[in-house]
């Protein structure tokens, strides 16, 4: 099989001239270093991972181009380097905080954090807080006038400022102090602008400079405020410790959370690889106990039924009124698009409006037709025809679109030669057009299951996986499948969203599905073959 | 053929480096739609255009980002010529759904907004992670109703400028019913003749099992967190299962049984049944206030009967803590949308009740007023993550109530049960000292989820705890994981026999666990 | 085979097509009505001025087009703009999904090659991850990009289709290497032959037969890209800049004040440019090929 097709190499080898050869060569060599200084400013700003994902895609295309042996790869070098960015590389950095802490509390780096930590300030005892106007020279050297609540004023220069005392008097004539105002500020002082609130307002670096003795520092804090603030926690880069200034407490830094002995923590946390707790978590996570059973069996119902009543509708469709002798067909087929072209967020609230068991359209009409009035919201099975039916709505134009287009790579003389043969209708779908649909579209089944074994939004939107289950010992409805019923478990969860927790139970849930599918490529690997060459 | 190739390639990136244009040339193709919508809209168009000429006399000196929901963004729309001209800042106000799901993306990677919008117990997890900045009001601070504050308030520092609370209130129709019953019973009684009458289907019916039957559960003596000494919410403390609980679990299956109550939760339901005068009574919030006016159901809010106390939820401005622009985003918050103005015009787009005082007294709006009124004794909704794991569980309980699936006990036992244990599955990893002694320090005894005893652990891989407990015999075991499943007695036997220790006098004791021996130490001084 | 019978034969087919006929009518009709009856609800809500799905009739009181009014003048939601966007996106996105799947297809269709079956698979199996964290990562992606090539970033279109193309790569390339494998290789082989190379036969033999194929995928894509908001809404949080699902999707994400009439009638304006293309482009899903055209 593999050698079947020579053609590639050989036909590639006549065309090269070496003038064409020296011409891609340059091309190539001008792509890849147009995407290696694209790499190397992401290197620069430190986007490692990211980088590495762009040398790999400037080895991938380089390779295409210039390794003959490759040259397939030419025809989807483009394509794979936008998938390796934005599916794989997705997927990668997934499994990665399947290993972390990400989520509610750890959300920032631990750069980051410090930062923060290191930022919060408190008023000691004896400290005061200020009235303050700022004054700003050229060269952004900066003056604070303050005011205390008894009326005491003084000006205050940046701690770090050499040479000068640190404070001094408002006394014009002194200091370059020019006229003073009913406050007792300096209208003017020599050398720098007053600022306005305006301005002060939008300096982005007067909330981080500290005026005053180093002991004594004075930091602005808001618009109306400055005051003697002191940081409130001291890093030791050392052991990644914080120590408390106001009570002696140092915290340690356990899994991106500064804690202390006592069990106080530090808000904010960090992001930060922990390991194989979260797969833990989940293992011995209530969640698992619960009535996993009954949804796990649910969600097979769910995905295979939703793949058999879109598909079947949709192939119906098209057979019946693909007929180019049925007049008709085109007004038909618009109609019965329609339900794919509204947005799924809107119609799926619309059938959750008609389904109303009181005031629903639908049972209006059943009540009045047949006296039955279903609550669909409220008796697990009929829940679930009702979730069933709105699937299949919602999806059957697509298996529509889809069979009209695969039923026209089924040649017609097939069919002609099976008329002759005296075959039905029937037998001519059951034995020649079916089998051959699905040589085409046999993986887009497989894909539509995935899709719904893993249709979170209509459950969600439609009945939020009710009617609850009472049995359960966790929150979980008999609509629930898998993904909605974890969701909830690592979203829902005691401590906020935990993204990590999630990540986890996605990469579980993907090495679940992968291994149905792979069982499923098993049994399917025949349809490439029998497509070849019909 | 490898020309092609490259040809393809090249087409490819020129289409991208086009593409790429494309935003830059965007206001060119979207502004003739833009100016189609300008004939009609003579009164509502002037704010956009206003901008447009001043942007070009100011040359704004930096901007600040807002995210609001679609209906603050209008409002905060309108400031940014004022804004612009006074302050020489742009104000960008974006319209975002899913505030605070955006925000977490967005903000520690430095893209996010100068501020945002956001309800109260939905900011918790933000201040938590680090996300927003401490908020000072300076003298505004008095001009705001101290309940919002409070709301906005963690570990003691401000958050978040809040603009409106909100809570449910007691409507009735008042072509059925004259005089708010201030009683269930008498709730009870009016509707038992309402129905006899033929006037209306049922008495009363609840649009939810668990927010929006809360005030009903309160007058029972129902709660869901007890609080501790300082007011806050105690997560120890879950009240799905108290007998208030229950209480109201028998009530309203009996209400349902004499077909006073209605049996459906849903919603939409409830909303569309009083709107159709179906019913004479139910509960909701300031939200349905529009909907109930644009339909013309005739109707009024009162107090809940009993003392019902609703949860209550704040709405509020919060600061980006990787803002550049903190001092900026906070003049603004106070200089600007701090007034009675601004405020009176979110009021206005959307009624809910003032959290700034002067705009809280300018309200006229006499619905509003009497929602404010059955919210004065609100109970703030719980801010704390627990929360998050008892929504589904209580909710449910009601559902199987009335579906007859369980009895109201059984139900909300249930509930408290598999609540509890979810709260305490975060207690994985606790190393607990469960014994007679957790009294002397803590409200618990013999209970290894007890948050005040558990022990920490330190560097050299040993856990401490140290505690301050009065003379006397105590008993004391080594619990993992906030329960019993693992324990370790004398000896450091699994499961073994409970340890014994003396205090001779009252001091400090200092327990160390070493969790490979399972050897507990104690140590008095 | 007599004239007779031939006859007889053709006669019981015709009455067989008449019943056949009938029969197709009336499930035409049932059809009819189950996939149109919500959309009716949806025009009906698009009308009324109050705010309620449930208690909705089918001709509301008080019908009118206030909610349309509101959808085009309100000066904070530029619902034509966002429309534009969306339509300038789709297409874009389209067509450049279209040549990068239908090139790499070709390959997987026409070459064999080591690792041609695993990587297929590969692209399936990568589409089953249940990826909630995709948002995160994309983001962060396109802020990298962004902070390199500012054209390229956040808030940009350009940045946004590519994402896009990032999924182009998926099951499209299955449906388009399942039709292609239909169309026999002697005729690629026979040009070959004759001296053609592969790009010539790609580009002149089977690029004009896959016709129905492209627009189905074209179709699939141009609708999926349309109706995304939840890339769509993290990447691009510029007024001016949003698609309409994004927008769309703001007017019921209020937590209490969904406002339905105005989101039904923005939803069906939306689903207008979907209609048309499909009406324009069906003739082209089935009223393509013959075989003998294949065999040529």
């Amino acid at each position: 099989m593999e050698n079947k097709n020579g053609s590639i190499g050989t036909v590639a080898k006549k065309s090269i001239s070496s003038l064409s050869s020296f011409i891609t060569t340059f091309i190539i060599i001008a792509v890849d270093v147009l995407l290696g200084y694209i790499t190397y400013q992401l290197a620069s700003m430190g986007y490692i991972p990211l980088t590495v994902v762009f040398i790999i895609i400037i080895l991938l295309i380089s390779a295409a181009f210039l390794i003959p042996k490759l040259s397939h790869l030419r025809w989807m070098a483009v394509g794979l380097s936008a998938w390796l960015l934005f599916s794989i590389f997705p997927i990668l950095f997934t499994i990665y905080n399947a290993f972390t802490n990400y989520g509610d509390g750890h959300l920032i780096s631990q750069t980051q954090a410090i930062e923060q930590i290191t930022n919060q300030t408190y008023l000691p005892e004896t400290g005061k807080a200020y009235e303050w106007v700022a004054y700003r020279s050229n060269d952004n050297d900066y003056l604070l006038w303050v005011k205390d609540n008894e009326g005491n004023t003084f000006i205050a220069r940046p701690v770090e400022s050499e040479g000068d005392e640190r404070i001094f008097d408002v006394v014009q004539g002194e200091n370059g102090i020019g006229e003073i105002d009913d406050d007792g500020a300096p209208v003017t002082i020599e050398g720098y602008t007053r600022l306005n609130r305006i301005l002060a307002a939008t300096d982005q670096n007067l909330t981080k400079i500290k005026f005053g003795d180093p002991e004594k520092t004075i930091q602005v804090r808001s618009p109306s405020e400055a005051a003697e603030l002191l940081p409130l926690y001291e890093y030791n880069p050392e052991d990644n410790t914080f120590t408390n200034q106001q009570t002696g407490k140092i915290y340690y830094d356990r899994e991106g959370t500064w804690t202390a002995r006592d069990g106080t923590q530090l808000i904010p946390g960090y992001n930060t690889v922990i390991g194989i707790d979260n797969f833990v978590e989940f293992a011995t996570s209530p969640g698992l106990r619960g009535p996993l059973v009954t949804i796990v069996t649910w969600n097979f119902i769910f995905a295979s039924m939703s793949l058999l009543l879109t598909f079947s509708l949709g192939l119906l469709i098209s057979v019946i009124y693909g007929d180019p002798n049925f007049k008709g067909k085109k007004l038909l087929r618009s109609f019965l698009i329609i339900p794919y072209t509204i947005p799924s967020l809107i119609t799926i609230l619309i059938w959750r409006g008609m389904l109303n068991p009181n005031l629903g359209i639908v049972n209006r009409m059943l009540e009045s037709v047949f006296g039955i009035s279903p609550d669909w919201f409220n008796v697990p099975t009929l829940a679930r025809i009702a979730i069933l039916t709105v699937n299949t709505w919602l999806g059957y134009p697509y298996w529509m679109l889809v069979t009209s287009g695969a039923l026209q790579s089924i040649p017609s003389d097939i069919y002609e030669a099976a008329e002759v043969d005296g075959a039905t209708g029937f037998q001519r779908f059951w034995r020649i057009t079916l089998p051959l649909l699905l040589v085409s579209v046999g993986p887009l089944m497989i894909a539509s299951f995935i899709f719904n074994f893993n249709n979170f939004n209509l459950i969600y939107v439609f009945i939020n996986g009710g009617p609850p289950i009472p049995t359960a010992t966790t929150t979980a409805g008999y609509t629930d499948i898998i993904i909605s019923y974890v969701y909830n478990l690592a979203f829902a969860s005691g401590r906020g969203v935990q993204y990590g927790y999630a990540s986890a139970i996605s990469v579980v849930l993907f090495i679940l599905i992968a291994a149905m599918s792979l069982i499923q490529f098993r049994f399917t690997n025949m349809w490439e073959e029998v497509g070849e060459n019909v | 053929m490898k020309k092609r190739f490259i040809l393809l390639a090249v087409i490819l990136i020129a289409s991208f480096v086009l593409g790429a244009c494309a935003p830059e040339a965007t206001p060119e193709p979207t502004e003739p739609p833009a100016e189609e919508t300008e004939p009609p809209a003579e009164e509502t168009e002037p704010p956009a255009e206003e901008t447009e000429p001043t942007e070009e006399v100011v040359e704004p000196s930096a901007s600040i980002r807002i995210w609001a929901d679609e209906q603050r963004a209008p409002v905060l729309s309108e400031l940014a010529t004022d804004f612009l001209a006074e302050y020489g800042v742009e104000l960008v106000v974006e319209n975002i759904s899913g505030i605070r799901d955006q925000f977490s993306v967005a903000a520690p990677a430095g893209e996010g907004p100068d501020i945002i919008i956001l309800a109260h117990d939905q900011a918790a997890a933000l201040v938590a992670s680090g996300l927003v900045a401490p908020i000072d009001l300076g003298p505004k601070a008095d001009e705001f109703v101290e309940e919002a504050l409070n709301a906005f308030t963690y570990e003691g520092e401000l958050y978040g400028m809040p603009y409106a609370t909100e809570n449910l209130g007691f409507f009735y129709n008042t072509d059925y019913v004259e005089e708010p019953p201030t009683t269930w019973d008498e709730v009870y009684s009016i509707s038992e003749q309402l129905i006899a009458d033929g006037t209306v289907q049922y008495g009363i019916v609840l649009a939810g099992t668990s927010y929006d039957a809360y005030p009903w559960m309160t007058s029972q003596g129902g709660y869901i967190f007890g609080t501790d000494e300082n007011g806050d919410y105690d997560p120890t403390d879950v009240g799905v299962g108290s007998e208030g609980m229950i209480q109201f679990g028998e009530m309203a299956l009996q209400w349902v049984e004499d077909g006073i109550l209605s049996d459906n939760t849903d919603n939409t339901t409830a909303k569309s049944m009083f709107l159709n005068g179906d019913v004479a009574f139910f509960m909701n919030g300031p939200w349905e206030l529009n909907n109930l006016r644009e339909a013309g159901t005739p109707f009024a809010v009162a107090a809940f009967p009993d003392g019902g106390q609703p949860f209550m939820g704040v709405q509020g401005f919060m600061i980006n803590a990787f803002s550049e622009n903190i001092l900026l985003a906070q003049a603004f918050l106070t200089e600007y949308v701090a007034t009675q103005e601004t405020m009176l015009k979110f009021y206005e787009v959307d009624p809910r009740v003032p959290a700034y005082v002067p705009a809280l007294e300018a309200m006229d709006d006499p619905d509003l007023q009497a929602i404010a009124e059955a919210g004065a004794n609100a109970q703030p909704m719980p801010a704390i993550p627990e929360m998050g794991k008892v929504w589904g569980d209580w909710g449910n309980a009601l559902t199987f109530i009335l579906n007859g699936e369980k009895t109201p006990e059984e139900a909300y036992t249930f509930a408290q049960e598999a609540i509890v244990a979810a709260i305490s599955s975060d207690t994985t990893g606790m190393i607990n000292l469960p014994g007679s002694w957790q009294s002397t320090v803590s409200d618990c005894e013999w209970d290894p989820a007890c948050a005040d005893t558990a022990m920490e652990l330190g560097d050299d891989g040993l856990y401490y705890a140290t505690f301050t407990i009065p003379a006397g015999d105590y008993e004391i075991k080594v619990a993992h994981d906030g329960g019993w499943d693992t324990n370790y007695g004398v000896d450091g036997v699994a499961g073994g026999d409970n340890i014994t220790f003396t205090v001779e006098e009252e001091g400090e004791v200092q327990f160390i666990y070493d969790p490979e021996t399972h050897l507990l130490e104690i140590i008095q001084d | 085979m007599s004239d007779q019978v031939k006859e007889k034969k053709t006669r019981t087919i015709t009455q067989q097509r008449r019943l056949g006929l009938i029969l197709r009518w009336i499930l035409a009709v049932v059809l009819i009505i189950f996939s149109i009856f919500p959309v009716i609800w949806i025009i009906s809500a698009s009308i009324d001025p109050v705010n309620n799905l449930a208690t909705q009739k089918l001709i509301p009181d008080n019908a009118g087009i206030q909610n349309f009014r509101e959808l085009i003048n309100n000066p904070i939601f530029p619902f034509f703009t966002w429309l534009w966007n969306s339509i300038k996106i789709s297409v874009i996105t389209t067509v450049l999904t279209l040549t990068l799947t239908t090139m790499a297809a070709f390959a997987f269709s026409r070459f064999r090659f080591k690792g041609r079956q695993e990587l297929l698979k590969t692209i399936l199996l990568v589409q089953s991850f249940p990826n909630l964290l995709a948002i995160v990562a994309l983001f962060s992606i396109s802020k990298q990009i962004g902070d390199v090539f500012a054209a390229l970033g956040l808030n940009t279109h350009a940045g946004l289709i590519l994402v896009y193309l990032g999924g182009a790569m998926g099951m499209n390339i299955w449906l388009m290497k399942g039709y292609m494998d239909t169309i026999p290789r002697d005729i690629d082989e026979s040009a070959h032959v004759d001296g053609a190379n592969d790009w010539q036969v790609f580009s002149k033999l089977i690029l004009p037969l896959l016709r129905p194929i492209l627009v189905v995928i074209g179709i699939l894509s141009f609708i999926g890209t349309y109706g995304e908001f939840i890339i769509a809404r993290t990447l691009l949080t510029k007024r001016e800049l949003q698609t309409v699902m994004v927008g769309l999707q703001i007017y019921t994400s209020g937590q209490y004040t969904q406002n339905w009439g105005v989101f039904s009638a923005g939803a069906l304006i939306a689903a207008l440019p979907i209609m048309i293309i499909y009406l324009v482009l069906q003739d082209q899903i089935v009223g393509g090929l013959t075989a003998g055209a294949v065999k040529g």
